[in-house]
């Protein structure tokens, strides 16, 4: 997987996918569902994102309901990775089996060294996350979720016929 | 992340559980199927989701951190099964066995707009042309329709495309939510891969007080936990309180599970189950899967019941909870009695016991939804519709409705409500500026009656 850059943007604990996505944005039309990331929250939050862009958050990242249009969203809005103190479970299995890294702080202390609109880059091979004052480590993904990654997706494991 | 103090739960930690575990009761007299009980000489206790796990695991390898599972049943709605198709289709995948899929279309039951109409008509066409046998048209929340169906077997493993399918662990089931991905995967292989949980037990003790329930109960336990305190494990639920909780309270605390971030959420089966399966198949058909003795687990929590008064949850967190008798008055527009986590019989009954020869206050809209057509005839029955619907409260057809901010009651601005669904995070409901408190359908009720959530609801408390 290649390296990711662009800028954070920061969130705290507990955000859940009502906020990400709220559920008046559930809709199978692409665009509608890229305009709903973050729109109760910040409505002037998904027009600023630039490809690339990284959402850093707290604990608890995307708890609650298991649609994955807040993944579509994400990823119709180009965001390159999320990096986190943890996730909820249901939300991280659903962006990795869509080609979203989703990488945890090796250390949790290290989310106060990160601030709204730094320039950063993550590499989610080598578990680093690069800024212009040193590097931060991730936790290294697992043997299965690489292997997910590496075949550009769960439903990339599906055996032909 | 809010953790409020508890005021009448005790909790141990597993090092200190020794000295405090109290006997568990012998179950052996039940003489149930125990086949997958047993364990083998030398290894270590296991817990419930283990032995689940264990059993259905279809892959070599048992040191992996993820194992390849076989699922029992997969369960799917009309808003996240409608995801899939397009992928599911350009793959030119089929289903692996259409027997063990249950479909409902419960977020869009009938659809509000033309939009949703569009998507409803795309799902069942999709279950139409697969000759899905378990399609089910307009009968309630799919978590509901779910225990209510044969396929939901105790000691299986199910999966489901919503997170709160880990409500069929009331009746010692597996369950656990995922996404429409995850889901298409299942679908055409018959299987998923699963991380081995850790597991926290928590077991009750006392007699739960007249005016409470479920709902106070798991409300309690996201005080304790907080909304990840139980992120990637399971939930293992003891009854070992002297009240016994009923099955419906059952289904209101492991639905809830999801909240805490819980994988599975499963009570270890008793008489209670196997009165819920007798009831429901006329025999029992599944395996009923115990922990053994000396399972080990991450935690054990014991919870008190006995002191357990109402509990509310305040915006905008599941976790941000009150004792009732401690929150200010707080006057509400609406009250919702509804969603996978209440809206079932016992519920339907105690609003209706709350408003026998009352009326809902003239500045509230009560909003009442069973979980199911099964159970909106049962309280049709009872007589419990006709009370609600003299008191004034409106009884919808059986559907998500308002819980997913989707129709049937949505908030406004200025709307504060009370309700008995699963999540008051912000904005869910309807308006981000919208305020939405969580609480029993007895609770609901007498608010929807007095026209405030008041701390005086069941009358001057005692401290404790």
């Amino acid at each position: 997987m290649t390296a990711i850059e662009g800028r954070v943007w920061l969130f705290g604990d507990d955000v859940n996918t009502d906020v990400i996505h709220p559920p008046a944005f559930y809709s199978l039309d692409p665009d509608k569902v890229r305009r709903g990331l973050f729109h109760g929250y910040d409505p002037d939050l998904q027009p600023s994102l630039r490809p690339g862009d990284v959402l850093v958050a707290g604990r608890n990242f995307g708890c609650g309901s298991s649609r994955e249009t807040s993944i579509r969203s994400i990823r119709l809005n180009e965001v390159g990775a999320i990096v986190a103190v943890d996730f909820a479970r249901i939300f991280f299995r659903n962006a990795t089996n869509n080609g979203l890294p989703c990488l945890t702080f090796a250390d949790a202390g290290d989310l106060a060294r990160l601030r709204q609109g730094q320039r950063i880059t993550v590499d989610p091979d080598t578990a680093v996350l690069h800024t212009e004052d040193g590097s931060v480590p991730l936790t290294p993904p697992g043997a299965f979720v690489r292997r997910i990654w590496s075949a550009g997706g769960l439903l990339e494991l599906l055996a032909p016929g | 992340m809010r953790r409020a103090q508890p005021t009448t739960a005790k909790t141990v930690t597993s090092g200190e559980r020794d000295a405090t575990r109290p006997q568990i009761r012998d179950q052996a007299e039940l003489a149930l199927p125990s086949a997958t009980n047993r364990k083998k000489s030398g290894e270590a206790g296991r817990t419930l989701s283990d032995k689940v796990i264990e059993a259905h695991a279809c892959d070599e390898d048992d040191t992996a951190l993820y194992r390849r599972v076989n699922v029992d049943a997969v369960l799917g709605h009309d808003a996240t099964t409608a995801l899939l198709i397009d992928d599911f289709e350009r793959r030119g995948l089929s289903i692996w066995d259409r027997d063990r899929v249950l479909l409902a279309n419960d977020h869009f039951s009938p659809p509000a707009t033309a939009e949703r109409a569009d998507i409803s008509n795309r799902f069942l066409a999709f279950a139409r042309e697969r000759e899905i046998p378990n399609l089910m048209l307009d009968r309630g929340i799919c978590h509901q329709l779910l225990v209510e169906h044969q396929l939901c077997q105790a000691g299986g493993l199910v999966v489901g495309a919503d997170s709160h399918t880990i409500m069929a662990g009331g009746i010692g089931v597996c369950a656990t939510g995922m996404g429409a991905t995850d889901i298409l995967f299942t679908l055409a292989t018959g299987t998923t891969w699963l991380r081995r949980p850790e597991t926290i037990a928590v077991r009750f003790h006392g007699a739960l007080p007249p005016g409470s329930g479920g709902r106070d109960v798991v409300l309690a336990l996201l005080a304790i936990l907080g909304e990840s305190g139980a992120q990637y494990r399971s939930l293992e639920f003891h009854d070992e309180s002297t009240s016994r909780l009923c099955q419906d309270d059952r289904f209101a605390i492991a639905n809830m599970a999801v909240e805490i971030g819980a994988k599975f959420g499963v009570f270890v089966p008793d008489e209670v189950t196997v009165d819920y399966y007798r009831k429901r198949d006329g025999e029992l058909l599944g395996t009923l899967v115990r922990p053994d003795q000396d399972a080990v687990y991450e935690r054990v929590i014991d919870l008190d019941l006995s002191e357990l008064d109402p509990r509310v949850a305040k915006p905008w967190s599941p976790a941000n909870v009150v004792p009732l008798r401690e929150l200010e008055p707080t006057p509400i527009t609406t009250a919702f009695l509804g969603s996978c986590a209440s809206g079932r019989l016992s519920d339907l009954r105690d609003a209706a016991a709350e408003l026998t020869d009352r009326k809902v206050h003239p500045d509230v809209r009560f909003v009442v939804i069973p979980a199911s057509v099964e159970v909106f005839k049962q309280a049709l029955r009872a007589g419990y519709v006709e009370t609600l619907t003299e008191a004034g409260a409106i009884v919808n057809h059986s559907s998500c409705g308002a819980c997913g901010g989707i129709d049937k009651g949505v908030l406004g601005a200025d709307d504060v409500c009370v309700s008995t669904s699963n999540r008051n995070f912000r904005g869910r409901m309807g308006h981000w500026d919208s305020r939405t408190y969580l609480a029993s359908a007895r609770t609901v009720a007498r608010a929807a009656a007095r026209g405030v959530l008041a701390p005086d609801l069941y009358g001057e408390r005692r401290n404790g």
